[in-house]
């Protein structure tokens, strides 16, 4: 468009001057040569009408017909005459030759005439004829009235002439004058475009460098040509461009090891992480195996009979293995979370239910600290993954009612101003939390007012599980909180419109615990102190218990005729083996598919996935032994429930 | 001796201009002054000193100077062309007029309107040549010629049958034809030049003259007939030969009858032709026609023929 447009206005620029002068000496000469043509053809008639009156003198003074009509077919020969007549001195037509239609001579005068018709186009001259006169300087000569008289007229010659070839001949001069006109432009055109090269390519080669130069493209450069009119323009282009092209380089320079340095920063940072992961992970594995092995041991404790003392000591040891398995736990959540092993299942379902189990959870708590819980009842349902909004909330109350000291823990919900969501809530008149906390308090291990590290305080873990959980779910979290005037932890949950909720069907009716005395367990463990522990709680449950420490042991268990009706195995066993192959081959050899659970110190998200593969229940250590209970009774339940299926 | 003759002369001066109107011999009214004119008064007027005659005897006048001058008596009026001849022929005068340097046909016009008679009191010296003379120097000039082709107008027609008589005598044809007034020319001078072995002209205005002169000879050189014309005009202009007489010859014919008339001779009561005459030839168109004509050798031997040399 540019390019157009520079090239059309040099082009204008060089022709309208001269096409203004070539229509001007054009019209100019036009005229001129026209008025010349027309002066040309009317002298040329005059006087061809007077040669004709001189030559038909003689003629009509001695009345010769053949004379005159010699000297009126000679004149018709002359080009544009079209007829020509000779009228006697009483105005009768003489002679006549040409084409017919002649008008019948007007009134004749000693006058020349001339008059033209416009319709034929014709010039009809008249031309009197009148004797010559010789002077003859006579004394004779002097006639009776004493007076000279006139010459006498003898009579008239009328030409008509035709304007066609005039016409013809003015229309050829402008043609020729047009074409003249034409060539002129053409060549000036031509002209113009040569010459306007040499400006335009210039303006062109540097409009598109600088063009390039727009897009980014630094290195482009002009060519200085020694004959370039912009020469100095393209040399100054080429400077700007090397300036820019050396101040990009050296700030990309900068950028790039500015990059560098962060990068080497945030590698170093995420390599610390990875290392405290790997310590976190590592400790809390190492720490698995003992503490599931108290566990035990500490419940197969509690059921023996005991004096009082000893009784306050092992109630004061459950709480040591109770705060540890706390610990571990949370840590778990935590390394899940980080791993992103938790798989959110989003789905309605009503409020009530999970405010039932958390006010049954942990109403006992509350009344053990002299606290107040109270859960407002609500009809909502709300979409999300009941089993992580569970454990939110518990960590929320957990919380509450761990930093309440007097008064009372609500929990309520309301819906939200928009209608879409509803607010859960938590409140609290506990000690609330200082501003400058606010951020801080959801990071790992952080307690305020908790330098000593209570372990009755908590570990810290709560409220970092439940910002990633809600982030997970996305869920948005927010706290308010007064110092000494309590907090409110608020969390909003999309809400499930009531038609679209009750279209789910409620959740399996609680199972019905049957007497599970004289189920057969196998157990699999490598670890002689967890097998011992795991195996007498078992036994204090009332099961026949099978052990095994491998694969090979479990076998021989089969064959020796044990007929196991719930396995639980630890996955990673002696010589490479694990829970998942050892349960396979144990269900391939009794031929059933027999219930089986997993146990395991190890918080991989691989094994957690794998174990879910193996539609296995993976139970990570320490294992609380009510939860042990609770899915033994369930597996063995669904066995009686749907039959012994066969692999 | 150069004193006496300038002491006279102012004399003669003086008393010229004191009695310049009261005694003046000859009065010379000219018609205008133009060359002919002027030709024949000087030669009249040498010719009258030449027999004595003092310059402040004549008073020369044009005829619009004579319409405006007081009243004269001189002995004698001498009126130069046609205009001055009527000019005088309208006054009542006492002393005779001579007209001269005007043709026959002009003199008998003015004659005519004047209800005068040619008279001793008022009488001509015509400026044509007679009809014998120019008869003559046909017959002198083209022998072979038989039959002589002559156009009669209004004005000479008078002449027609002098020139017969002349024409029979002298052994000549004549071709005639008569145009009348507004009567086209051609087809008489075309029926005369188709058997005429000449044409004669005739001074005759309304036949000859500036406008027809040009078609004339045309048409007769077309014919191959040669014009014998009456003035050397007609000459310069086509004509093979005229026999015509000069101003100077008719005024010093005029001086001699003047002369004559001052002397107590009465002026003749007929008018009168010129005694001497000039002969004047195209050669070319002589030579166009094959002939060889001297003119001074035809003046020469018409003046023997009449007995003049």
């Amino acid at each position: 468009m540019k390019m157009v447009d520079i090239r059309t206005r040099m082009l204008l620029a060089a022709l309208l001057p001269v096409t203004l002068i070539a229509i001007l000496l054009s019209g100019v000469f036009l005229a001129s040569r026209f008025g010349d043509l027309g002066e040309a053809y009317s002298q040329r008639a005059r006087s061809l009408a007077r040669q004709l009156a001189t030559a038909s003198e003689y003629g009509l003074f001695s009345d010769n017909i053949t004379h005159l009509q010699t000297i009126a077919n000679g004149a018709l020969r002359e080009s544009d005459v079209r007829s020509v007549a000779i009228v006697n001195a009483q105005g009768d037509v003489l002679v006549f030759a040409g084409k017919a239609g002649f008008n019948p001579p007007p009134v004749l005068t000693r006058q020349e005439d001339e008059k033209f018709d416009p319709v034929k186009r014709t010039d009809l001259l008249l031309q009197p004829v009148t004797a010559s006169q010789v002077k003859l300087d006579d004394l004779f000569e002097v006639n009776a009235a004493g007076a000279e008289a006139p010459s006498p007229l003898l009579g008239h010659v009328l030409i008509e002439f035709s304007r066609d070839a005039l016409f013809q001949r003015e229309r050829d001069m402008l043609l020729l004058g047009l074409a003249v006109t034409l060539a002129c432009l053409l060549f000036a055109g031509f002209l113009a475009v040569r010459l306007g090269r040499g400006v335009i390519h210039p303006i062109l080669r540097v409009s598109r460098i600088i063009e390039r130069i727009g897009r980014g493209e630094l290195s482009a450069r002009a060519t200085v040509l020694p004959g370039d009119p912009l020469r100095d323009l393209q040399q100054g282009l080429n400077l700007m461009a090397e300036r820019l092209e050396s101040g990009r380089d050296e700030l990309e320079q900068r950028v790039a090891m500015a990059t560098l340095e962060l990068r080497q920063k945030k590698e170093e940072a995420e390599t610390a992480t990875l290392a405290k992961s790997r310590f976190l992970a590592a400790a809390s594995h190492d720490l698995r195996q003992p503490t599931h092995a108290l566990g035990m041991f500490v419940a197969r404790l509690a059921q023996l009979p005991h004096d009082a003392q000893t009784s306050q000591l092992i109630g004061n040891l459950e709480a040591s293995v109770q705060a540890l398995q706390d610990l571990l736990d949370g840590l778990l959540d935590i390394s899940r979370l980080e791993a992103k092993a938790v798989q959110v299942q989003l789905r309605p379902f009503a409020l009530a239910e999970l405010f039932d189990q958390l006010q049954h959870g942990l109403a006992i708590s509350a009344v053990e600290k002299g606290l107040l819980l109270r859960v407002r009842p609500t009809a909502v349902w709300v979409m999300s993954d009941p089993a992580l909004l569970h454990r939110i909330l518990l960590n929320l109350v957990v919380n509450a009612l761990r930093y309440t000291r007097q008064g009372s823990v609500l929990l309520a919900c309301r819906v939200a101003a928009d209608d879409q969501h509803v607010r859960i809530e938590v409140w609290d008149s506990g000690i609330g939390i200082a501003p400058e906390h606010h951020e801080a308090i959801f990071k790992e291990f952080y307690q305020v007012g908790n330098t000593e590290r209570d372990r009755g305080k908590g570990l810290g873990l709560g409220l970092n599980i439940v910002e990633r959980t809600a982030q997970l779910l996305g869920h948005r979290l927010q706290m308010h909180s007064t110092l000494g005037a309590g907090t409110r932890f608020s969390l909003l949950v999309p809400l499930v419109p009531l038609g679209a909720a009750m279209a789910v069907p409620s959740p399996q009716p609680v199972e019905t615990f049957n007497n599970l005395a004289g189920l057969v367990v196998l157990v699999v463990e490598d670890d002689a102190l967890a097998r011992e522990g795991l195996v007498s709680l078992l036994k204090s449950w009332g099961y026949v218990v099978g052990v095994a420490d491998g694969l090979s042991a479990a076998l021989s268990q089969l064959e020796a005729g044990l007929i196991p009706d719930v396995i639980v195995s630890d996955y990673r066993l002696r010589d490479d083996e694990n829970g998942i192959e050892t349960i396979r081959q144990l269900r391939t050899k009794a031929g059933w598919l027999i219930p089986a659970c997993l146990m395991s110190g190890d918080t991989d998200a691989g094994l957690m996935q794998a174990a879910k593969d193996a539609s296995l229940t993976l139970l990570h250590k320490p294992v609380r032994p009510a939860k042990l209970r609770s899915l033994i009774r369930r597996l063995a339940a669904d066995v009686q429930a749907s039959g012994a299926d066969l692999v | 001796m150069r004193l006496r003759f300038l002491l006279f002369s102012l004399w003669l001066a003086v008393f010229a201009g004191a009695c310049a109107h009261a005694a003046v011999a000859v009065v010379i009214v000219s018609s205008e002054r133009s060359p002919a004119y002027v030709e024949a008064a000087e030669a009249l007027v040498s010719e009258l000193e030449r027999g004595g005659l003092s310059r402040y005897d004549m008073l020369q006048l044009t005829a619009l100077e004579w319409a405006a001058a007081g009243p004269l008596a001189p002995k004698l009026f001498i009126a130069l062309g046609t205009e001055a001849a009527s000019a005088l022929a309208k006054s009542e005068l006492r002393a005779p007029v001579l007209s001269t340097l005007l043709p026959r046909s002009s003199f008998e016009r003015v004659l005519r309107k004047s209800g005068r008679k040619s008279s001793s009191q008022f009488s001509a010296l015509y400026l044509d040549q007679p009809l014998s003379r120019q008869l003559e120097l046909i017959r002198l000039a083209l022998p072979t010629a038989r039959r002589v082709g002559v156009l009669w107008g209004p004005e000479s027609q008078a002449q027609a049958p002098a020139l017969k008589t002349l024409a029979q005598a002298s052994g000549l044809d004549l071709i005639e034809a008569t145009v009348g007034h507004d009567e086209l020319l051609f087809s008489s001078l075309k029926s005369v030049l188709e058997d005429a072995d000449l044409l004669l002209a005739v001074a005759d205005p309304q036949l000859y003259n500036s406008s027809s002169i040009q078609n004339i000879l045309l048409a007769s050189f077309r014919a191959k007939v040669p014009l014998v014309a009456f003035s050397p005009a007609y000459v310069r202009a086509g004509a093979l030969l005229a026999l015509h007489v000069t101003p100077t010859q008719i005024g010093l014919q005029a001086a001699t009858i003047a002369r004559g008339v001052l002397l107590g001779k009465a002026l003749s009561a007929n008018p009168i032709y010129s005694l001497d005459f000039s002969v004047t030839v195209n050669e070319h168109v002589a030579r166009s026609l094959g002939l060889t004509l001297d003119a001074d050798a035809l003046r020469a031997r018409l003046r023997s023929r009449e007995g003049l040399l």
